[in-house]
């Protein structure tokens, strides 16, 4: 009787192990990190000071507001793409289903880096995008070096990129959702959008939800987009907490200030989670 | 609740466990170099790999069983990895470490323990080899903490057969005004852009326009010197580059360099490493490349400027210090050496290396041009920049006001004077 209690631990023993090494320990040692300073090459305890420090940071207000304002508007427009998307491949009388599934999927697979090189070349003042808009006899578009372009641009990218992978996500609940409630619908009257919106929409709800909050986590952490696209200019006009997490840890030598804003990051997560459910009505 | 706690307590054993094992496998690991005692471990960009490879070559000839163990890293890879080593009290470094000039005193004033003090080693002796602005930029407090290689200086590369149809001659362009004025010609006659410039996201130009004129980000007293007059001057300049049509911009590094590789542009302001970039990024165009010398801000005046640059260091958590000063010693001050790099596109600045052939030999990339001594001549006038070990956030606020200047056409000395304000706020919060 014994043995079998003591057992179970034996086999989440390696899960917890890495857990406890590649999670928890970082994350109370940043923790930690975000009360000190480094002085001379010694940490020093200085206590909220790098708390304090963020009040009177622009830069930080201003990643703080950019990181928002593309959170507000990326990722409802990509979560209703990626639901309209899947919706439409999971037509009965689609061809090619396979095709197309993959074909939206494969952004997701990219590597970040590669993805935001191969963009911050298509946008360039003479890149693919701006030739494509002299051919249809429009004014080029400063992609990257206007302060809202850029923020444009950054959007257009990250829709681009995660897309596919929500919509794999609607996909896979979508295939759970019984045929008779559509057909019951059909049978009322309902045309395909008001089935859209008042059978799918309500039945997908926790699905929608799992895929905001994830949604939420990733743009509140941007990192890999501004880095590569426009390293945060011009005039920190794409600068995201993220990338100045990373400018003052690695390019400032400042880890207990970077750690600061992390954890500040950490909160707004927990409190966006914490709402979403509330709204959303989920316990 | 009993359960609870077995776990948390499991938790922290593994916690304790883990940590204790992490920091004897790296113990072990550079014990293992140690024993066989001739295997460095060295940290380098790709440019500088060939160098390393014929100097291990040279050296273990005198040294029986002599090897490096070269890991190529990006210059952009190396300082994250860098730092977030040093940060964790030097854990996994290796025994030699390349990096650029412009990061040396951001490392040795954060992590003053982190680097082997070289004058006390008796470098100094050799670091007399060197043009001051090099031992200046490797040193704190007097002490050299850095072994200088090579160097960055500027002129301007340009392709031979767009000027030739343009009628323009590369000698006839001694000041920045000329430089303007052959641009538009040769836009008028070729249709090709003049010259690329990163307005938003990088100031190479302006930072060689600074040291041009003996200024940089920071004054001699170490004061944040956005707003000084030179400053000035250099961002009218470069306004005027692109107000006259010469200078369009591009964003990124990857974007600048194949615009210049493709012959999208017809010159490019940069340091003397350019040359082993564009032989390599365009091996098709040889014969078309050229270089002519930095113009001047007024007819006669400096035309030397410095951009870019490197030099080695030993992490003081490295078990073969002696080892790796004396291979170091060895490839710095060893003419031989430093004309392989030389070859490899990397301009040496050791100065007895200056009296080698290599250096009144016509180049068969660039044209049959003697480009090397162009450089080697260049280098007496070079004035040291004052990068101090804040160099990142002036950059940031450098490129910012330069941003605001070219692409949203704010007034010079508002936007100079706005970010030295902004500069000096964030190092006296820093502090």
């Amino acid at each position: 009787m014994k043995r079998n209690v003591a057992f179970p631990y034996f086999f989440i023993a390696p899960a917890v192990l890495l857990f406890a090494v590649f999670t928890i320990y970082p994350v109370l040692s940043s923790l930690l990190l975000s009360f000190q300073k480094s002085t001379g090459g010694e940490l020093i305890f200085t206590g909220l000071a790098n708390y304090q420090r963020l009040f009177g940071d622009d830069i930080f207000i201003k990643a703080l507001k950019n990181t928002f304002l593309i959170l507000i508007i990326q990722v409802p427009i990509m979560i209703f793409l990626a639901l309209v998307l899947a919706n439409a491949l999971n037509r009965k009388l689609l061809k090619l289903k396979g095709f197309f599934r993959t074909s939206f999927f494969l952004p997701a697979v990219t590597s970040l880096v590669a993805y935001a090189v191969l963009f911050s070349i298509m946008m360039q003042d003479d890149g693919i995008f701006n030739t494509a808009i002299h051919m249809l006899g429009l004014d080029s578009i400063p992609w990257l070096s206007h302060p809202v372009w850029a923020k444009i641009s950054m959007i257009l990218a990250m829709t681009w990129r995660w897309t596919g992978y929500n919509m794999v996500i609607f996909l896979a609940a979508l295939q759970n959702l019984s045929d008779d409630i559509y057909e019951a619908a059909a049978l009322d009257g309902a045309g395909k959008w008001q089935q859209f919106f008042h059978i799918t929409i309500p039945q997908l709800k926790p699905v929608i939800l799992f895929s905001t909050i994830l949604s939420t986590i990733g743009t509140l952490q941007l990192f890999d987009e501004p880095m590569n696209l426009t390293k945060g200019g011009p005039a920190d006009s794409t600068m995201t907490l993220g990338l100045y997490i990373y400018q003052n840890g690695f390019e400032y030598f400042d880890f207990g200030y970077a750690s600061a804003i992390a954890y500040v990051v950490v909160i707004l997560v927990a409190v966006l989670s914490f709402l979403q459910f509330k709204v959303t009505g989920e316990d | 609740m009993k359960k609870a706690w077995s776990l948390l307590s499991l938790i922290l054993v593994f916690i304790l466990a883990m940590t204790g094992c992490s920091g004897q496998s790296a113990d072990e690991a550079s014990g293992v170099a140690s024993k066989k005692g001739k295997t460095l471990t060295v940290w380098a960009w790709n440019t500088n790999v060939p160098v390393l490879k014929q100097a291990e070559k040279i050296y273990a000839k005198d040294h029986k069983g002599f090897k490096l163990k070269i890991q190529e890293i990006s210059n952009n890879d190396m300082y994250p990895k860098l730092t977030t080593s040093l940060q964790g009290g030097g854990q996994g470094l290796p025994d030699i470490v390349l990096i650029e000039d412009t990061h040396i005193q951001g490392y040795l004033h954060n992590f003053p323990k982190a680097f082997v003090n070289l004058s006390k080693k008796g470098f100094d002796k050799e670091g007399e080899k060197f043009p001051s602005y090099k031992r200046e930029l490797a040193s704190r407090d007097g002490n050299m903490y850095g072994m200088p290689f090579d160097g960055g200086p500027a002129g301007v590369f340009y392709r031979t057969d767009y000027f030739k149809k343009a009628g323009i001659n590369p000698d006839s362009i001694e000041t920045w005004d000329d430089f303007i004025a052959a641009g538009k010609t040769l836009k008028q006659k070729t249709g090709i852009k003049f010259l690329s410039l990163d307005m938003n996201s990088d100031d190479p130009v302006y930072r060689l326009m600074l040291n041009q004129q003996g200024s940089f980000y920071f004054g001699d007293d170490n004061k944040p010197a956005l707003a000084s007059k030179e400053s000035q001057t250099a961002m009218k300049m470069l306004k005027k580059l692109k107000d006259e049509g010469v200078a369009s911009n591009v964003t990124g590094w990857d974007a600048w360099l194949s615009g210049v590789a493709s012959g999208k542009v017809a010159t490019a302001v940069s340091g003397s490493w350019m040359a082993g970039l564009i032989e390599q990024q365009a091996p098709k165009d040889k014969g078309k490349w050229g270089v002519f010398p930095l113009p001047a801000f007024e007819k006669g005046g400096n035309r030397a400027a410095n951009i870019g640059g490197s030099a080695w260091t030993i992490p003081t958590a490295s078990k073969n210090q002696d080892s790796a000063y004396d291979f170091l010693k060895f490839f710095s001050t060893t003419n031989k050496i430093q004309e392989i790099a030389t070859k490899g596109g990397l301009f040496p600045t050791l100065n007895t290396v200056y009296t080698s052939p290599l250096f009144t030999e016509a180049d068969d990339y660039f044209n049959n041009q003697k480009i090397w001594q162009i450089f080697a001549n260049e280098t007496k006038e070079i004035k040291a920049a004052n990068y101090t070990g804040n160099y990142a956030i002036a950059k940031d606020e450098a490129v910012k006001a330069q941003s605001e200047i070219l692409t949203s056409g704010k007034n010079i000395p508002t936007a100079l004077k706005a970010a030295e304000k902004r500069l000096e706020n964030r190092l006296s919060t820093k502090e």
